[in-house]
């Protein structure tokens, strides 16, 4: 039981780690692109 | 007098901190997971490019952002005292790992240097049988002394009251540079020329865990089938052995207060050049260490010093490797010493501004007799950081593993409280992570939420695998919560106000004047009254459109009191108002926001006007800028500052005044004998009996400014004689048919000539160039 228990949770960590690193993948290439247009002067301000 | 710094020395500020865990992050990662480390420092310095986009998010909303403000806003004071004592805790320890890993550094040049100098024979016999064999240094031991030395001379220079000084970071960090192109340039010739190790893939079947590493884990499963058990788990817990690589982050929330205009921009640019310096030096160094430096000596012999190791085992002579060495152990010193002194002053920053929240008991803040710091938190940050580092009697890596509980926890916190606020503020911000997807009206901060599980995740996985920071992380963040908890139920009761009003401290300079030379403000300055810090767009207005390299900004207020109040010297608390406080405050805030410098002035004076007219000529003003009055018009404004002009005794210089309306369009007056705004009827007149006069003979050379003369000197003459009457019934009657009540009023004064709206709002403050 007690190991079902750290299973489960073990997985539900995995998962979100997984998901988090995908979407942070995103975020690293989402910023970088807006990163390289700035350092080359090609940003128009993002205000939301 | 607020100023404000480049975003590459806003930058050099943070990587004094973030760069230097280049030093030892590798070192300890690899004790802890074995020979595929490097590859997680990599993953980390990657991943550091997305925590580093939450930190721009919280800075573009939060001048002061920092964890402790952030997550105040987002989930209230208990997480944000908690949060912040997690930040404490990764401060604290950032003073002793750095202190004992520039002592690791230079105790290990040391003894290799007696190694090579026995080698040679040049160590004399006496020592020789002194030490039983060569000489050398007890190496952690050492470190400790070292630490405590380094520590304890920032302690001083802090309580002394040393400004952060960025040239100083700008200096260390142009070094290091010149060490890391020299260190990635001769690592590339010996991949070349010598080859290299490879690193193994960042796969559970690579991972070699510690006993030490798996913390409380340990003692349910054998260590090495952890990994191969759940597989993913490993990596995870990898990871979180490897995440201090990117502790230093939060100094970027730290410095964003001080950044110059255009702040958001700056900010980014300053990120950009800390995630890929970061990148470039800790992720490669990494990697190039476990290629370049043999198995067998790279964890026995360089584990704390792994940089000093790159350098030995670098292709050519091994004179110019030790001399290398040597330059790498004085960078080391330098930037670690640097995170020394950035640890105490981030801590005392951090406490600080918690205390000045009534989180802290106001004692701490009581500054010191001589210097005036508040050298009660120094004291007591420096000396839980000697107690810290004798505690670790110079273990890197015990130092290391609790040193990753306060940064991720303060970076978890962080990156919660600005998930929160995606919904619970949904106001205009500077800038957001991205991507974030629309779907049925509701956005979804996708990139948020992504950073968010990585963290928590890694966090958790923490929590059970890294037992002594669990321990101390917990133990030390409890303690601070508790203080914090019990000083602001005391500061409470002390303060029933305080706690809702977060106010600035000013160092005042009393002056008997206001003397431009003595206050460092050049002349053809603009000069801003301000009276209701609720209305103060005016003062936005004017650093929008002011170029500080050629005007300054004053801000003042005028303190009116009855004649002879200030007959005797006044306290702090009598010139400096909690009103006045809190009214700067404000203006700080906004001068902060745009990254612009501005100085504050208090002027007592009986008559609000009379001060503004008094400074303005005192300061050689070229312009005064004005919000509009809620009960008098623009017109009645510039009539009131027109009187009080007219009040001061010659000779006194003309300025412009500007009154800003709430929509920003601008009335501008000429304060002060000018030119009039002139008819076009008028002019056409003056031009016929210019025509007529010129065809007089004898008058051809007469000008059109001798004509006007001539008439304004009868218009004097006839005035105070025989036409008076004539002549005020015929004004009277023009004045009736005029355009507006307030132009009539301004009209009958000579001084004050209302000219026409500007419509055109993208024109600034007047400067004496136009």
């Amino acid at each position: 039981m007690g190991h079902l228990i750290v299973t489960i949770l073990v997985r539900i960590l995995e998962s979100m780690f997984v998901v988090g690193a995908i979407g942070s993948v995103v975020v690293l290439v989402l910023s970088g692109i807006e990163d390289l247009k700035l350092l080359f002067g090609m940003e128009e301000e993002n205000h939301s | 007098m607020l100023t404000f710094i480049s975003y590459w020395r806003a930058a050099a500020i943070v990587l004094n901190d973030l760069a230097s865990s280049a030093f030892y992050a590798c070192g300890i990662a690899e004790q802890a997971v074995g020979k595929s480390a490097p590859w997680f420092i990599v993953a980390v310095m990657l991943f550091s490019f997305a925590v580093r986009a939450v930190y721009v998010e919280s800075c573009s909303m939060f001048v002061r952002g920092g964890v402790y403000r952030v997550v105040k806003e987002a989930l209230g004071g208990t997480l944000a005292k908690l949060s912040v004592s997690a930040l404490m805790f990764d401060y604290i320890l950032t003073g002793p790992i750095s202190g004992v890993s520039a002592g690791q550094y230079i105790v290990g040049l040391i003894n290799e240097t007696f190694i090579t100098a026995d080698i040679h024979g040049w160590i004399p016999r006496a020592v020789h049988n002194l030490y039983n064999g060569t000489p050398h240094f007890n190496v952690n031991l050492t470190s400790v002394v070292f630490a405590l030395a380094v520590t304890i001379y920032y302690w001083w220079e802090n309580t002394k009251g040393i400004q952060e000084s960025s040239e100083k970071a700008l200096r260390v960090m142009q070094i290091t540079t010149v060490m890391v192109v020299i260190l990635l340039a001769w690592s590339a010739l010996t991949l070349f020329k010598s080859g290299y190790n490879p690193v193994p893939l960042p796969t559970p079947q690579n991972l070699h865990f510690s006993k030490e590493s798996l913390g409380f884990l340990r003692h349910s499963f054998p260590e090495q089938s952890l990994a191969k058990m759940f597989g993913l788990l490993g990596i995870m817990i990898a990871f979180g052995h490897s995440v201090l690589a990117m502790s230093g982050e939060e100094s970027l929330a730290q410095v964003n207060r001080e950044l110059a205009h255009p702040k958001l921009k700056n900010l980014k640019k300053a990120a950009i050049v800390i995630a890929i310096y970061s990148f470039v030096f800790t992720g490669l160094s990494a990697l190039l260490s476990v290629m370049l430096i043999p198995d067998a000596v790279r964890v026995p012999v360089y584990k704390d010093n792994l940089i000093s190791g790159l350098a030995m085992y670098m292709w050519g002579p091994e004179i110019l490797r030790l001399i290398f060495r040597g330059f790498v152990v004085v960078v080391g010193f330098l930037i670690l010493s640097g995170a020394v002194n950035t640890a105490i002053i981030g801590s005392n920053g951090v406490l600080n501004r918690v205390s000045e929240d009534g989180v802290l008991a106001d004692w701490f803040r009581f500054p010191h007799r001589k210097y005036g710091t508040s050298s009660r938190i120094i004291n007591l940050v420096v000396a839980l950081q000697v107690l810290t580092i004798l505690a670790s009697r110079g273990d890197v890596y015990v130092l290391g593993e609790a040193y990753a509980f306060g940064v991720i926890w303060s970076f978890t916190f962080n990156s919660l409280a600005m998930l929160v606020l995606r919904f619970k503020y949904k106001g205009v911000r500077g800038w957001k992570v991205p991507p974030n997807i629309t779907i049925a009206g509701h956005e979804l901060p996708i990139g948020l939420v992504s950073v968010f599980l990585v963290l928590l995740a890694t966090a958790l996985v923490n929590l059970a695998t890294k037992s002594v920071a669990t321990v101390a992380g917990v133990s030390f963040s409890v303690v601070f919560f508790v203080i914090f908890t019990a000083s602001e139920h005391a500061n409470r009761k002390k303060y029933a106000l305080a706690k809702e009003q977060m106010k600035d401290h000013f160092q005042l300079l009393q002056s008997d004047t206001v003397e431009r030379g003595s206050l460092g403000i050049r002349a053809g300055n603009v000069l801003v009254p301000v009276r209701d810090y609720n209305t103060l767009h005016h003062l936005r207005w004017v650093l929008e459109h002011t170029n500080l390299r050629e005007q300054d900004v004053v801000v003042m207020t005028a303190r009116v009191s009855q004649f002879g109040s200030a007959a005797y010297g006044l306290s702090t608390e009598q010139i400096f108002s909690d009103y006045e406080q809190t009214l700067f405050t404000r203006a700080v805030s906004i001068a902060e926001s745009f990254g612009k410098k501005i100085s504050l002035l208090v002027v007592p004076a009986r008559d609000p006007w009379s001060a503004v007219a008094q400074t303005a000529h005192n300061l050689e003003s070229s312009a005064v800028v004005a919000g509009l009055s809620s009960t008098t018009t623009s017109a009645e404004q510039a009539f009131a500052l027109g009187s009080a002009w007219e009040a001061i005794p010659e000779p006194k210089q003309q300025f412009v005044l500007q009154i800003v309306r709430p929509d920003s369009t601008v009335d501008t007056f000429r304060i002060g004998p000018h030119t009039p705004t002139m008819k076009n009827e008028d002019v056409v007149l003056l031009h016929r009996l210019w025509l007529n006069v010129t065809r007089e003979p004898g008058l051809e050379n007469v000008h059109h400014h001798d004509v006007l003369t001539e008439a304004l000197t009868r218009f004097a003459r006839d005035f105070g004689a025989h036409a008076h009457d004539e002549i005020v019934k015929e004004l009277r009657r023009h004045s009736a048919d005029g355009p507006m009540p307030a132009r009539r009023i301004a009209d009958q004064i000579a001084t004050v000539q209302p000219e026409p709206t500007r419509s055109d709002q993208d024109e600034g403050p007047y400067s004496p160039k136009e």
